[in-house]
């Protein structure tokens, strides 16, 4: 019982951490209320220089809200305020510079820039920069604590360059950094959970999943899948071994 | 056994995932450095600040040159045009990449380069193919040897591992890096537009 409950957790988290790192990565800023947020949005000027390019809200609904939107090339301005957001295009670098200023705990919630191409394609914008994902607090001391394991990922430095310094910014996951999961595996294989029983049955379960720990790592440092198939030699003839206690 | 094949399974998968997701960090390949090529002293004093994010790829848009003899000659023309005719306190780039296959040290990783508009300066470094790439491809061993350095960029901490490549026309208004070696850029996994 142990055992299937033991695969069943590991599957869970393997599968977990496959669906986060194909999630495409937000960006998370956390600011408290009257607070001025900013991103800069990088576009490429060969492709989108005369397309429209919008600031859009996602409702938790699922539809999109366009706060502003730039048109340079129906001889609209560079420059463009609706409400507390302020836009504008610097076309020569292909930067759309995007402000929210005096935040509101309701401004918390999913925004992203967009290219709007065509009339006809409003559902379908193309996304430019990575979505962000804005939290406004009430309180200093209401910061909600990050809900992903922070220290494994790199890119989690506050001044990147195009973020003002009021802002704190979070990058999760992204496809190609898939390093976090594998510590978080060896925190659940190391529990105590495995050893308590001193039968030989548990010790065979903790002695194979160390073993099988190893491999991958090795495999993985070695850039080699000649220790995955070492490591089913290895577990073919250890397990047959002591008695399989399922059959 | 069903017990093992649940768990190789998972190791094996981890393993694919883990393995399609690092870079290549191989010991960094050979940069003909500036003495060797015989450049002018740098005048600049402006530092990147290290880790860099984006890597912007262009071209000379001049002749390109297929031997080290050529290429050496062809970096100290670049860098000639940029520091005498433009009064650039160096060669714009911080590498520049010759179809000899070989990687020539301009303003290096550490210092900021002229090669996009001033924004762009200061957050990236600039790589240029030595040619036109606007009819015609720079050489395998050429693309083989910017694959190489940027690799190397990673290894060495001055590009961070998630850094993105964009073509010099995506950040200023310019042909550059040709349309041939831009078709060829935006097939690679770290270009981002």
């Amino acid at each position: 019982m142990r055992k299937v409950r033991l695969q069943g957790l590991l599957f869970v988290f393997f599968i977990s951490e496959l669906q986060a790192a194909a999630k495409s990565a937000e960006e998370k800023f956390v600011l408290r209320e009257g607070q001025t947020f900013t991103v800069n949005c990088y576009f490429s000027i060969w492709q989108y220089l005369n397309s429209r390019k919008a600031w859009q809200r996602l409702t938790d609904g699922g539809e999109r809200l366009t706060l502003a939107l730039i048109d340079k090339a129906s001889g609209g301005p560079s420059q463009v305020q609706v409400g507390r957001c302020f836009l504008e295009e610097i076309s020569d670098e292909g930067i759309l510079h995007v402000q929210m200023t005096n935040l509101r705990v309701e401004d918390s919630g999913l925004y992203e820039c967009v290219i709007d191409q065509h009339p006809k394609a409003k559902d379908h914008p193309i996304l430019f920069h990575h979505p962000v994902r804005l939290v406004v607090t009430k309180d200093p001391s209401d910061t909600p604590a990050s809900d992903k394991t922070p220290s494994q990922n790199k890119a989690q430095v506050p001044t990147r360059p195009h973020v003002t310094t009021k802002t704190q910014s979070i990058l999760h996951t992204s496809p190609r950094t898939v390093t976090q999961f594998l510590p978080m595996v060896t925190a659940s294989l190391s529990s105590p959970g495995l050893g308590v029983t001193p039968t030989q049955r548990t010790d065979v379960i903790r002695i194979s999943l160390i073993s099988i720990v190893v491999f991958v790592v090795c495999g993985i440092l070695s850039k080699s899948l000649v220790f995955t198939v070492l490591l089913v030699v290895t577990q073919r003839s250890f397990g047959s071994r002591p008695v399989n206690p399922q059959k | 056994m069903s017990r093992f094949c649940v768990l190789l399974a998972w190791a094996f998968l981890a393993h694919l995932g883990l393995g399609a997701a690092q870079q290549d960090q191989k010991c960094c390949g050979p940069i003909v450095p500036r003495r060797e090529w015989k450049a002018l002293a740098s005048e600049c004093v402006q530092k990147l600040e290290l880790p860099v994010r984006y890597v912007v790829v262009s071209h000379t848009a001049g002749s390109s040159c297929d031997t080290p003899a050529l290429c050496m000659q062809q970096a100290q023309n670049v860098q000639n045009y940029h520091a005498r005719t433009l009064g650039f306190c160096d060669v714009g780039y911080n590498f520049l990449i010759g179809e000899d296959g070989l990687v020539y040290e301009g303003r290096g990783w550490n210092i900021k380069g002229d090669h996009t508009g001033r924004f762009w300066n200061p957050m990236s470094i600039g790589i240029t193919f030595m040619g036109n790439y606007m009819e015609r491809s720079p050489p395998p061993r050429a693309l083989r040897a910017a694959k190489s350095l940027l690799a190397c960029g990673v290894a060495q901490g001055a590009l961070s591992s998630n850094y993105e490549v964009k073509g010099h026309r995506d950040v200023q208004k310019t042909l550059s890096p040709g349309d041939q070696l831009y078709e060829i850029i935006r097939t690679w996994p770290d270009y981002h537009e």
